[in-house]
């Protein structure tokens, strides 16, 4: 929709022009005051001007005028962007059934629980999951996986890794023949290439590559999931004055979910549990402390009820809190197996 | 106030040298002329030959526009005013509502303080679907955490709705959600320009055919403070008191219902909000959640409330 359509003056249009004002879009998305002082022209015509173009604008019925703020969207076209956003799974169905479907691209998750529960597992298995084709049902994208604590372990990502890639060709029924075929497309040294590595040893350095990845992200466009493990391992001992600490994760969280909105990524943060007291009793609680609980979208605690691992929706503002059994087996993450006990070490 | 431009279509006194005068004085704004132009005028007395505007004239046009700026209302007109414009938007929670005399009032500005998952994103998304429905009126919902779930609002208006008429549900629908608006806001310099530019849209609705914008949700606004408290410097207090008061004046002058969220710090053993005490004068109304782990029963209590007692509470439920 051009300018020269409006019903103004021909001076006025000629100002827009120059100005650079040569859509109705753009004109919708200045303010009175500022089209005044760019057009050197009395601040009533500015607003004459806006009036006319709204009005134009709404009769040819152009997307965007019903905007109440610049960038701000309705609920309903939201609604079905997200419907549109790809889940990334856990490689469990009973875990994807309680988060809906799977990880959510577009919004930062939390995971935690105590060590040996399977969070490295976790993380590793969703920086392979997201990497399945779309053809076969993933995203086809990257994952970029910060390692905090130098847990990753590059075999066990490998042996994940081609378990994924045969699951995922005895789910679609493929024969051993076309598994042949296939296996020139998808190689677990492909997978690895994929997942982009980042090892940080201090929280200096973590705070550096997080404010980095605006940049980086932008560069690359086909990353879909960020994993963070652990989120907390520096913040827990280098820290003497807690108020500053607070601070920091503040800016760092909120860093963290303006990349999630503004890449459609998903962010998985992993974390550590604590001990809380609270009126008289421990209790386990993810660390980093009760400022840290509330800038996560979503948390998932995973726990040990008996032998079995179980996850359970602590925040979320769309899930019902429901928690569902999981297994970390040789294979990576599965659903659990009523005999799968934990193993021991004496 | 604006430029005196905006002036010149109330005020006819404030013609062109008028402003000829106030510019050569370097007086731009409104507040800018009330202040320096009685001084100037005495000044120019012996410069007759100031632009050829008299000082009486000047004088003259100064004091119509102090009347026209200094309004002032007596009690009843008041009264009358909030009682003819500032309603109660109901927020479905029966508890609630009847708690707080109807809901949450127009011109208020409410807040919601709870630890980590009791309830507040919850309780925001469920108001603005319910003032949506039942109002019709528009909203504006600044997300600061991401945590804004539209398929969470679908389904809440879904259950308001209720399942009675299958025909046009579709449709309903998509109204209902297209007049909730949302934006992500990360940094409180954001939050400020988000406020200013709905203070224009406002200016501007009475030339827009669209539903009146009754309601403003900021979730949450201590995530956006917390990052610029507690350096020494007290340049991060004023600029959250600043934002409370122009969230106050938003809801005040355009006759909107303020909610925002505000977490919990734990100090001394015991729980309190966060914020402190600078900011604890800004809301109208402050309402604690807490919420057992586990259970869907969530218990309300009033800890301020301009017109009622306080520390009363009362339990709810949102439903699944």
């Amino acid at each position: 929709m051009e300018v020269s359509v409006l019903p103004i003056a021909s001076a006025h249009k000629e100002k827009l022009i120059s100005a650079g004002y040569t859509t109705l879009l753009s004109i919708i998305g200045v303010s009175a005051s500022r089209l005044a002082q760019e057009l050197i022209i009395p601040h009533r015509e500015a607003v004459e001007i806006i009036k006319v173009t709204l009005k134009c604008s709404r009769a040819v019925g152009l997307e965007g005028t019903h905007a109440v703020l610049k960038g701000s969207r309705t609920a309903w076209e939201m609604l079905s962007d997200e419907q549109n956003l790809k889940l990334i799974r856990t490689g469990s169905e009973d875990f994807d059934g309680i988060l809906g479907g799977g990880i959510h691209c577009g919004q930062v998750t939390e995971m935690g629980g105590v060590p040996g529960i399977g969070k490295t597992q976790l993380g590793i298995q969703l920086a392979v999951n997201v990497q399945i084709p779309v053809s076969y049902g993933g995203l086809g994208a990257k994952a970029i996986y910060i390692d905090t604590e130098g847990s990753f372990m590059p075999e066990r990502a490998y042996q994940i890794a081609q378990a994924c890639i045969m699951d995922t060709w005895e789910n679609l029924g493929f024969s051993r023949k076309e598994i042949e075929d296939c296996q020139e497309k998808m190689q677990p040294d492909h997978f690895l290439a994929n997942i982009l590595y980042f090892r940080i040893c201090s929280y200096t350095e973590q705070i550096a590559v997080i404010n980095y990845l605006d940049k980086f992200l932008e560069e690359h466009k086909d990353v879909k999931i960020v994993i963070i493990d652990s989120i907390s391992f520096h913040f827990r001992q280098d820290f003497k004055e807690m108020v500053q600490r607070t601070i920091v994760l503040n800016e760092m969280s909120r860093q963290l979910m303006k990349l999630a909105e503004r890449f459609a990524v998903a962010v998985l943060l992993l974390n550590h549990v604590t001990a809380k007291h609270t009126e008289g009793s421990f209790q386990l609680t993810l660390a980093l402390g009760d400022t840290w609980s509330h800038s996560c979208t979503n948390r998932v605690i995973l726990y040990w009820d008996g032998n079995d691992r179980h996850a359970r929706i602590e925040k979320s503002p769309y899930l019902p809190s429901a928690s569902a059994p999981f297994s970390v087996t040789g294979k990576g993450i599965r659903n659990a197996i009523a005999h799968c006990k934990r193993l021991r070490m004496m | 106030m604006s430029l005196p431009h905006s002036l010149e279509e109330e005020l006819p006194t404030v013609n062109d040298s008028f402003l000829r005068f106030g510019a050569s004085h370097g007086i731009l704004s409104a507040e800018k002329a009330l202040v320096h132009v009685p001084s100037v005028i005495d000044a120019s007395t012996k410069d007759e030959a100031d632009l050829g505007v008299s000082p009486k004239g000047a004088s003259r046009t100064l004091s119509n526009f102090e009347s026209k700026c200094l309004r002032w209302m007596n009690g009843v007109e008041l009264l009358d005013d909030a009682l003819r414009n500032k309603r109660f938007l109901p927020t479905g929670c029966e508890g609630i509502d009847t708690l707080l005399g109807g809901g949450l009032r127009e011109g208020q500005l409410t807040e919601i303080v709870g630890p980590s998952s009791s309830g507040k994103t919850q309780f925001c998304l469920y108001v603005a679907s319910n003032v949506a429905v039942k109002l019709c009126g528009s909203i504006v919902f600044l997300d600061t955490s991401n945590s804004f779930s539209p398929t969470r609002i679908a389904s809440i208006v879904n259950q308001i709705c209720g399942p009675a008429v299958k025909e046009g549900q579709e449709r309903r629908i998509k109204n209902i959600m297209s007049s909730i608006h949302c934006q992500s806001v990360f940094d409180i310099f954001s939050l400020q320009d988000a406020l200013h530019e709905l203070d224009n849209t406002l200016n501007m609705q009475t030339i827009r055919e669209g539903t009146k914008i009754c309601m403003l949700v900021v979730d949450s606004v201590s995530s956006l403070i917390t990052p610029i408290l507690g350096s020494k410097s007290s340049q991060g207090r004023s600029l959250m008191v600043s934002v409370g008061y122009l969230m106050k004046q938003l809801a005040d002058e355009w006759n909107l219902s303020v909610l925002v969220t505000n977490h919990m710090v734990s100090g001394g053993g015991t729980s309190k909000p966060a914020l402190g005490e600078s900011w604890k004068c800004i809301p109208h109304v402050r309402l604690q959640l807490s919420r057992c782990p586990g259970s869907s029963i969530c218990n309300v209590s009033v800890l301020k409330h301009t017109s009622m007692a306080c520390n009363r509470s009362v339990d709810f439920e949102i439903p699944n």
